[in-house]
């Protein structure tokens, strides 16, 4: 579904991605894993078209995206959500749902894809009315991953969907997800929160200095060393000793 | 009291002129994040193309007004896409250039009112239309030209309320003007809708300029101060707010029109700024001032 080869690119003078490769199939939920400041919202930032890669290659589909303006990839069925559950907070819910259906040209579409999004998080529906401002940080969660949906897209990239959230939300969100991308759905989704990622995803790639680290299937990536000492908390002794 | 009521109505009807002018400089000012100094300019043009069509093409008043205001509008564009773009993707992407950007709006406004000069002359063109005549109510009589103004002026307000609130169009400007990562990743494409945002203001200082020819000369300089005194409303209503900038244009249109009539017309220019000292030092957001980033 999506292929990244050999991904550069960065702000200005400084440079990010050091030539990043990483592949998500068809239906998947793939991680992207890794510690503050190590490219994985650069990362997705690229893909979604928000800054030009400097060299490397995204393919999207079978067809190549990189150097593409943002909507255009958006047109193609590849949405982005960002981090911080950024909505318009001057707009009501309905109004922040019906811009992320601006690609959709018909009425009828927007509306089908309006309750599908309504059918994932129904407390939207019941807050349809006022204005995103008065959300909470989960419904606003809730909200930017459902504005994102509304373009009917066929893969999602979710930058950190758990950032800022009471456990509990996080759960709901995390099921929401899993029931999203088996309704058919692809996702690439960048968590800080690695052990519940790697609960919900098949595949994930460990993110260091702008070059993917450690790569493997969610449950390889569980019994890591490496990704058990760094990011899952701990010594590997007293993990066993816990479990 | 009745002249109270007739300077009342002028100040009214020239505050909606200032108020186009304002609400065009705010919209091009949340949209794209430059303060358009050659707002005057657009003003001054969109009277010109107006009186051209009026009196070479003989059009009537209206559609007089819609062409030259769809004209200005597409002129507005065009000058976006030629010279401001370069600048504003210079500053790393679509946005605040900083200083380059004022200094390039006051660049334009010079080179357009040197255009215009070369073109018409600096003779100030009378826009001699036929309005009839004035409207009587009870004892009190108000010129046609005057309530043109004010119909007008609240048509194409509540024209842009409506695009702005019920519109997909106007669904995607207000995003682009919140935030255009966010819009981008909507699918919006944001430099078009940079380009009809700007397109759009500078329709709205046209029609201003089309509205005010009849009452006043059309001429070069003409621009010069209406781009201060809708400076002065913007900054009163609170920069950036549309409300803001009609209830500042018509506060200020209404306060000239007072101070001129009931304490002296040597000084109609400076009521306007009094009323700008004034609401800078009780309420420097304006008075229906926004938090910056409130402005979707």
């Amino acid at each position: 579904m999506l292929e990244i080869d050999n991904l550069v690119a960065g702000y200005g003078s400084i440079q990010i991605l050091n030539g990043a490769s990483l592949k998500v199939g068809r239906g998947q939920i793939v991680a992207l894993l890794g510690g503050n400041g190590t490219g994985k919202s650069t990362l997705l930032k690229a893909i979604s078209g928000l800054i030009r890669p400097r060299s490397g290659s995204i393919a999207f589909a079978g067809e190549r995206v990189d150097g593409l303006r943002p909507d255009r990839i958006v047109r193609r069925g590849l949405v982005q959500v960002t981090q911080g559950k950024e909505a318009f907070p001057a707009m009501t819910v309905e109004e922040n749902l019906r811009l992320g259906a601006y690609v959709v040209g018909d009425r009828s579409n927007r509306a089908a894809n309006m309750e599908r999004v309504y059918g994932y998080f129904p407390v939207l529906k019941q807050k349809r009315s006022q204005l995103s401002a008065t959300l909470s940080g989960g419904q606003l969660q809730m909200l930017c991953i459902g504005r994102g949906l509304m373009s009917n897209p066929t893969m999602i990239m979710l930058d950190e969907p758990s950032a800022a959230l009471a456990p509990q939300v996080v759960l709901d969100i995390f099921r929401t997800i899993n029931r999203i991308c088996r309704d058919g759905m692809t996702v690439l989704m960048v968590e800080q929160n690695v052990r519940m990622a790697l609960l919900l995803a098949h595949y994930g790639y460990v993110i260091k200095d702008g070059i993917i680290h450690i790569e493997g299937t969610a449950a390889e990536l569980m019994h890591d060393d490496n990704v058990r000492l760094s990011y899952l908390g701990g010594t590997v002794a007293n993990r066993e000793a816990q479990l | 009291m009745d002249y109270v009521i007739d300077l009342l109505i002028i100040g009214l009807s020239v505050g909606m002129v200032y108020a186009l002018v304002a609400l065009g400089i705010s919209l091009i000012y949340s949209g794209l994040d430059i303060v358009h100094f050659a707002h005057g300019e657009i003003y001054m043009l969109g009277a010109f193309i107006g009186l051209m069509l009026f009196q070479h093409l003989a059009l009537p008043y209206v559609p007089t007004l819609v062409l030259a205001i769809v004209l200005t509008g597409l002129l507005g564009v065009l000058i976006e896409r030629l010279f401001y773009r370069r600048l504003t993707r210079a500053g790393g992407g679509y946005t605040v250039a900083g200083m380059g950007m004022i200094i390039a709006g006051f660049g334009m406004s010079i080179v357009l009112q040197n255009i215009a000069f070369l073109v018409w002359g600096a003779k100030p063109l009378p826009f001699p239309v036929p309005f009839g005549r004035p409207l009587e109510i009870g004892n009190l009589t108000l010129p046609m030209s005057y309530a043109w103004i004010v119909a007008a002026a609240v048509v194409l307000m509540l024209g842009l309320n409506l695009i702005l609130k019920k519109t997909m169009l106007g669904l995607a400007m207000r995003a682009v003007a919140y935030n255009k990562d966010i819009a981008y990743l909507s699918g919006v494409n944001v430099p078009l809708m940079i380009s009809v945002i700007f397109g759009i203001g500078c329709a709205l200082g046209a029609a201003a300029g089309v509205l005010i020819g009849p009452i006043n000369y059309v001429q070069v300089q003409m621009g010069v101060a209406v781009l201060i005194k809708a400076f002065a409303a913007a900054v009163v209503g609170g920069f950036g707010s549309l409300p803001g900038a009609i209830v500042g244009g018509l506060l200020v249109g209404v306060v000239e029109s007072l101070g001129a009539g009931l304490v002296s017309g040597t000084y109609k220019d400076v009521y306007a700024f009094i009323l700008l000292i004034l609401v800078l030092m009780l309420k420097p957001s304006g008075m229906l001032g926004v938090e910056a980033k409130m402005k979707a």
